[in-house]
Formats: structure tokens, sequence, C-alpha cells
């Protein structure tokens, strides 16, 4: 994405933080073919991706004065949502569990330096620090955000026990941590 | 609870809250450290930039243009909005009265005189929270609007900016509000031109106003003020 998308992007959130219609129009134009590939990929399914994705123009509607405070780029924003509603559907199919809701956490005015730099730097790492992870833990790591798996499910999957796979995938994610910011 | 997490424990529970793995007592204290500890939201925020990126190799997909019809119906049932007034007799009748009182002694107060050339608008702008409120008037006889704060502020080293659209237009600014707890502001000339539906909005930003022409900040909220007429 280039600076310029990023920007129109993220005006376009702030005007429909304002009630503007419109703009939430283009909003929809500009990003819904991504978030739709995004709740596709976690549900595999047309039919609720589809679904999965007005719900997700719902809560950018009514969100979206919550944008700013977030520190999020405006796409990793709409990533999220999209990914955390599309997870929490499919797991609702088969276990009622509940999800971390971005909107109530406690939020700085603007990004941090720190979230800039996150945001920046890292942004095109986690590819290549992701080949760099035993391919077990990046399987891990991917299923746990893009297929919704509980620890439960990948120790199975795994056939290890559930505390031996939260010690892997917690050394995976620190590891991939320590190489995305290097 | 916290005290006895190390910094990399803590990294570590804020990929797991951002994956979703958590659930019972861990989840319980990872809900409860993202809304409390800003370290921790942050980090949290850190592991979803960091984590979309794994959609990066998505390519697009066409959405069926029916979801679209389908959504923008879901969201604007009513093209016309309720009116402030129908909202505000609802759930606080006294309340609107002391708006009305307070309209007409904040006209009376700036302009020096009673103003009864044209249309008068009161609204009031009140966070979900209703952490942040702001009475507004509009006095369409001389295209300004009076704003009153009633409760809370712009955070430290920040400042209020005033915002305002027609329907269907692009929110402009109509002016910084850095101090104070009153402020008169006169209509920039699109909005002195809007007929019909007018929005104010209030956000925080930067001292010096937002640099993009759009709220960067917070914004408060907004308020849709109907049946706005010219000057008569």
């Amino acid at each position: 994405m280039t600076a310029e998308q990023r920007d129109e992007i993220e005006a376009l959130i702030a005007q429909v933080a304002l009630g503007n219609q419109t703009a939430f129009s283009h909003l929809y134009e500009a990003t819904s073919g991504k978030l739709l590939a995004v709740c596709l990929r976690v549900l595999n399914e047309r039919a609720a991706a589809e679904d999965a994705m007005q719900e997700v123009y719902v809560k950018v509607w009514s969100k979206a004065d919550r944008y700013q405070v977030t520190g999020h780029s405006p796409m990793t924003w709409l990533i999220t949502i999209a990914r955390n509603t599309a997870i929490d559907r499919l797991r609702s199919r088969k276990i009622d569990r509940n999800i971390a809701d971005y909107s109530e956490r406690i939020a700085e005015p603007g990004p941090s330096p720190e979230q800039s730099a996150v945001a920046a730097s890292e942004s095109r790492r986690i590819v290549a620090c992701l080949d760099e992870l035993e391919a077990d833990r990046r399987a891990a790591i991917t299923g746990a955000y893009l297929d919704g798996k509980s620890y439960k499910d990948l120790s199975e999957q795994f056939a290890v026990p559930l505390n031996t796979m939260r010690t892997w995938l917690r050394r995976g994610l620190s590891d991939l941590r320590e190489c995305m910011s290097r | 609870m916290t005290a006895d997490l190390t910094p990399d424990d803590k990294d570590a529970m804020a990929a797991e809250y951002a994956l979703g793995l958590l659930s019972g007592d861990d989840f319980a204290q990872a809900q409860h450290l993202a809304t409390t500890d800003r370290g921790f939201a942050q980090s949290v925020t850190n592991w979803e930039i960091r984590l979309a990126t794994l959609t990066d190799e998505l390519e697009p997909e066409k959405p069926n243009p029916a979801s679209k019809k389908e959504l923008l119906a879901k969201l604007f049932p009513n093209p016309k909005p309720t009116s402030f007034w129908e909202r505000v007799w609802v759930w606080q009748a006294a309340g609107a009265l002391s708006l009305l009182l307070l309209a007409v002694v904040l006209v009376i107060d700036f302009a020096g005189q009673p103003t009864a050339t044209g249309p008068l608008y009161t609204a009031e702008i009140v966070t979900e929270a209703g952490d942040f409120r702001v009475v507004a008037v509009l006095d369409k006889s001389t295209d300004e609007v009076f704003l009153t704060r009633t409760a809370g502020a712009a955070p430290e080293g920040r400042i209020l900016q005033v915002w305002a659209h027609g329907e269907g237009e692009p929110a402009i600014s109509v002016g910084l509000w850095s101090e104070g707890d009153t402020i008169r502001l006169p209509l920039p000339q699109t909005i002195a031109a809007v007929e019909g539906v007018l929005t104010l909005g209030v956000s925080e930003e930067p001292p010096g106003g937002s640099l993009t022409g759009s709220p960067s900040g917070r914004v408060f909220g907004t308020i849709d003020i109907t049946g706005v007429t010219g000057r008569i």
C-alpha cells in the first residue's frame, strides 16, 4: 500500500467517525476486497465470509471514532476487526468463546513512537521471520491467527501435551518478535 | 497479580490475547490489563500489527454488490435521521429545557442582545460514556455556532477542534477550540449554506489543529441538527 492510499483510507475513517455516509461508502469500496479475502481465508465459505464482512463494516461504522486512539495503521485496524470477527464466527460454530475486544482497550491519543516504529519497520518482515522459525512453531502461529485454533486444537494437531504446546508457541512468538525488531 | 509477571511474560500474554488463545483466569487477567495497563494495551496492538501482516499475501476478493446494498440499508434505513428533539423528549425533557435556557443565556451573553432575526438550533454532543459533553447553539441569524463544554476536556497538551458537514458532504473544520469553556465560531461559507441536516462534531487534536483536514484524534461525538433553514 502506498503512503497516499494509506492517507486516503485514514481520511475516510476520520470522515466516517463524523457520521459521513458518503465517506463510509468510499471506505467500503476501497477496503472490502481485502477484508472479504481475510474473512474468506478464516471461514472458507463465501456466504459466511460475506456475512461476516457485513458485521465488520457495522463495527467500523460504530467504532470509527475509536480508530485514532488504537495506534493501528488504518489497514491493520480494519484487518484486525475482520480477522477477529471471522474467528469469532468460526469458533461460535464449535464452541462459545470470548475473544479480545479491541474496542475496550485503554488508549493513548494517537500512536506512540513505539507503535509507529512497529508499524513501519516490522510490517514487511513477518514472512521472512516466520521462515526463520521451526516449521511446527510457524504452523502453530498461523493456525492460531488464521484458523482460530485454540491451544487444545494445536496440542492435538501436534500430538503434544497442552502445556508443552503453550511453551512452544510462546517461545515461537518471542523469537518472532525478536527477529522482527532487529 | 501483575507484579509476578515479567515483561516477557506480559508480552507473551499480550500476543496470546491478540490471537484469542486465552481462556478462564488468564483471559480475565489479560482483559483487565488491556483496560488498565497502557503498556500491555500497547503490546496487544503491536502484536495485532505484526500478525495482520500474515494476511499480506491474500489477494482481494470481489464482494457481491448486493452485499453492500444490504449493508447500507441495514445501517441507514431511514434517510432522515431522528431529530434531536425527538430523541431528547424521550429521555430528558427537563434537560432539554435547561439547554434552551442555556441557549438563550449564551446568545444574550455573546451577542449582547437577544436575536430574533434567524432560526436558532440547539444540540448536544455527548460521548457514548457521557464523559464528554458539549452544548451547541447554532445561530442562523449570524451564521455562528456557540459551544459550551459541560463535561470533559481535551487530554493534556491537546486541543478541541469543531467540525461540520451537510448531508453526504465531507466534514470540514469550523474552527479550533484551544481554551475556555465556551467559544463562538463563525460558520465557514459551505457550512452556512447547508440546508436540511447539518452535522456537528468535536474531536481532540494536537495544538494548532489537525494537519490532515479531517479529524486526526478521537472524535468525541457528532450530532445531526435537522430541518436547518437559511437566514430569514
